[in-house]
C-alpha cells in the first residue's frame, strides 16, 4: 500500500511555510531586525519537526522545502538567492538529522541547532557571493569598530563568526526543543 | 501571455534595484506596474482597496523614516517612495500570478517533464493556499478573542501554532482521501488492494475515544434485535482512573473474551505501537474470524496501523472475505487511517459513518445502511 498522507501532508505544510515566508518573512524583511533569518528558521523549523514526526516517511521534509522555496519566489525580490538557498539547506539539514538520530527530541534538537547554527554562516556566505568580497570584509570591519568604541574585546573576525555560530546553534537547540513539544501538541489535537 | 508578461514585469522591477542610476528602481517598477495593469485592469483595481493602500503606505512610511532616521531625509524619502512601488508590483505580480496559475498549469508543466507525482503536489501546495489563510485567519481570530492580555497571547503562541499545523494537516489528510477516492495514480498508488471484499464495507469511524465501540455495540444490539446474523470481533478498551490501559476482545458470536493488550511505552511497545500484545487475544480474534458464517454482517472492531500493514488481524481478515464472504462488513478505524484503508480497500461499495459529526444519528445510519443492503 502507497500511503499519499506524508505527500499531501508535505505539500501543505510546505505551503504553509511558504505562505509564512511570503506574509511573516516579508514583513521580517522590510523591518531590517538583524535577526529575521533566524526567526523565520525557526518557523520553518517547527513545520519540519512537525511533518517529519507526524508523516514520517524519507524525503518528505525536502518536498515541504522545495514547495516553500518554489512559494518564495514569488515575492518581489524573490530571485534573491539567499533565503531560497536557505530554505533548501533547512529542509536538508532536518532531514539528514532525523535520518540519523530517528523521531526524536535529539533529532529536533540536533536539527534546531544546526539548522541556525548554518544562518550566520550562510548570509556571510551569500553576502560573500553576492556583493563581494570588499563588502563582507568592510561590514566586518565596521562591525569590530562598533565593539571596539562600545569597550568590548576585539576578536579577529573569524572568531566573531565563530561566536555568532555558537550563540545561534544554542538558540537553535532550543528552537528545537520548543518545536518538538509543538509537534507534540499537533499530535495530541489530531488524535494520533 | 498575461503570465508571461507579469513574469516580465517582476523580473525587470528585480534587475532594476542592481542598476547603478538612483531612478533605475523607480523606472523598473513603473513599467512593470503599467506592463502588469495593461494586461488585467481589474488587478489594477484591486489596488486601489482601502486596506492595502493603508498598509503599504504605512509600510513606506515606517521603512522611509528608518531610511531617513540614518541616511538622511533625501534617502529617506527615495526608500519609502521605493517601498511604496515595490508593495505595488507585488501586488499586482501576486494578483496577475494567482488569476493564471492553478493546479492545472502547474501539473502540466511537471507532466511534461515527466514529474507527475511531483507536479500534483506543488499544484496541492497552491491549491491549498486559500484554505491555508482562511484557516490561518480563523486561528489568529480565536486567538485574539481568547487572549485576554498581551502576556496571555504570548504565552498562548504554542497553541497557535499547534493548531494551525494541526488544521494543514488535516487539510492535507482530506486531499488524500480524496485522492485515493479517485484512485489517483501518480499521487497514490496501491498496486494491489491489500483488503478485497467482496460485499459493500461500512467503515465506522471517530477519534480515540469518541465513543465507536459503545456506538458499536449498539449498532450490534440493533442488529441482532432486527434478526441479523452478526459475527466478528469487537475490542472493548479497559480502563483503570479514567485512562485507557488496554484492550479485550470478544467474539460476537461466542461471547468469549480475552486480554489483547495492554499500554506500554512507546519505545517498549510491539509492532511500532504503544501496546504489548497478548497471544490468547490474537488467538480468540483469529477464531472469531474463522468462525464466520457465509452471509453473516460482519464486524471487525478495529482495524488500526499493524493491520493497514497487513499484520495482525489482517490475514485472518482477508481469509475469511475470501471463504465465507460476508453480507455486509463493519470496521471501525480511527479518523487519521481513514485514507489509508480506502487506499487498501478494494469493494463493492464504501460508506463512511463518523460517530463524532453524526453523533447518536451514527447508529440508525448504519443500521440503515445494512437494511439497504438486505433490500
Amino acid at each position: 500500500m502507497i500511503d499519499a498522507r506524508p505527500w499531501t501532508a508535505a505539500a501543505l505544510i510546505g505551503a504553509l511555510w511558504g505562505a509564512l515566508e511570503l506574509s511573516v518573512g516579508t514583513a521580517l524583511h522590510l523591518s531590517r531586525l538583524p535577526v529575521r533569518g533566524m526567526v523565520m528558521a525557526a518557523l520553518g523549523l517547527v513545520c519540519l519537526v512537525t511533518l517529519r514526526r507526524l508523516r514520517g516517511r524519507p524525503g518528505a521534509c525536502l518536498l515541504a522545502g522545495a514547495i516553500a522555496a518554489f512559494l518564495k519566489v514569488f515575492t518581489l525580490g524573490g530571485l534573491y538567492p539567499g533565503p531560497l538557498i536557505g530554505i533548501l539547506l533547512e529542509a536538508l539539514v532536518v532531514e539528514v538529522v532525523f535520518d540519523i538520530f530517528g523521531s526524536r527530541r535529539v533529532s529536533a534538537v540536533v536539527g534546531g541547532a544546526v539548522v541556525l547554527g548554518l544562518t550566520p554562516v550562510q548570509m556571510t556566505l551569500t553576502v560573500w557571493v553576492v556583493a563581494g568580497r570588499d563588502t563582507v570584509e568592510a561590514t566586518a570591519r565596521a562591525a569590530l569598530e562598533v565593539l571596539a568604541w562600545l569597550g568590548f574585546p576585539v576578536f579577529p573576525p573569524v572568531a566573531v563568526l565563530g561566536g555568532v555560530v555558537a550563540v545561534a546553534a544554542g538558540i537553535g537547540a532550543l528552537a528545537g526543543w520548543w518545536a518538538w513539544s509543538v509537534s507534540s501538541g499537533v499530535n495530541e489535537r489530531l488524535g494520533q | 501571455m498575461r503570465l508571461g508578461f507579469a513574469s516580465a514585469a517582476l523580473f525587470l522591477a528585480c534587475i532594476s534595484v542592481f542598476l547603478p542610476w538612483w531612478w533605475a528602481p523607480f523606472a523598473g517598477c513603473a513599467l512593470a506596474i503599467a506592463a502588469t495593469a495593461w494586461v488585467d485592469r481589474s488587478v489594477l483595481r484591486s489596488a486601489l482597496r482601502l486596506g492595502f493602500v493603508l498598509a503599504a503606505v504605512f509600510a513606506a512610511a515606517v521603512g522611509g523614516s528608518a531610511v531617513a532616521w540614518s541616511s538622511g531625509l533625501v534617502k529617506g524619502f527615495e526608500a519609502g517612495g521605493l517601498l511604496l512601488a515595490r508593495l505595488l508590483v507585488l501586488w499586482l505580480v501576486a494578483g496577475v500570478v494567482s488569476r493564471s496559475v492553478d493546479a492545472d498549469v502547474v501539473l502540466g508543466v511537471f507532466r511534461k517533464l515527466g514529474f507527475e507525482r511531483l507536479g500534483l503536489v506543488f499544484g496541492l501546495a497552491l491549491n491549498a493556499l486559500p484554505r491555508l489563510v482562511v484557516a490561518g485567519r480563523q486561528v489568529w481570530i480565536a486567538h485574539r478573542v481568547r487572549s485576554v492580555s498581551r502576556i496571555e497571547a504570548w504565552k498562548r503562541l504554542p497553541a497557535l501554532a499547534e493548531v494551525l499545523l494541526a488544521h494543514t494537516v488535516r487539510i492535507g489528510d482530506d486531499a488524500a482521501a480524496a485522492a485515493a477516492l479517485r484512485g489517483h495514480s501518480s499521487l497514490v498508488r496501491p498496486p494491489k488492494a491489500i483488503l478485497v471484499c467482496p460485499a459493500p464495507v461500512i467503515v465506522l469511524t471517530g477519534r480515540p475515544g469518541s465513543g465507536k465501540t459503545t456506538a458499536l455495540e449498539r449498532i450490534i444490539d440493533s442488529l441482532v434485535g432486527h434478526g441479523n446474523n452478526v459475527a466478528g470481533l469487537i475490542q472493548p478498551g479497559e480502563f483503570r482512573d479514567g485512562a485507557k490501559v488496554g484492550f479485550s476482545i470478544r467474539d460476537l458470536r461466542t461471547g468469549e473474551e480475552a486480554p489483547l493488550a495492554r499500554r506500554t511505552s512507546r519505545e517498549s511497545g510491539q509492532h511500532g505501537t504503544g501496546f504489548l500484545f497478548d497471544e490468547a487475544g490474537l488467538d480468540l480474534a483469529r477464531q472469531a474470524l474463522a468462525s464466520v458464517p457465509e452471509g453473516a454482517v460482519l464486524v471487525v472492531d478495529e482495524l488500526g496501523p499493524v493491520e493497514l500493514r497487513g499484520k495482525g488481524h489482517m490475514p485472518a481478515l482477508r481469509r475469511t472475505l475470501a471463504l465465507q464472504p460476508p453480507r455486509v462488513l463493519i470496521l471501525v478505524v480511527r479518523r487519521h487511517l481513514v485514507p489509508a484503508l480506502l487506499a487498501a480497500l478494494s469493494a463493492t461499495d464504501a460508506r463512511v459513518v463518523d460517530v463524532e459529526s453524526e453523533g447518536d444519528e451514527a447508529v440508525t445510519k448504519v443500521v440503515a445502511l445494512v437494511g439497504e443492503v438486505e433490500a
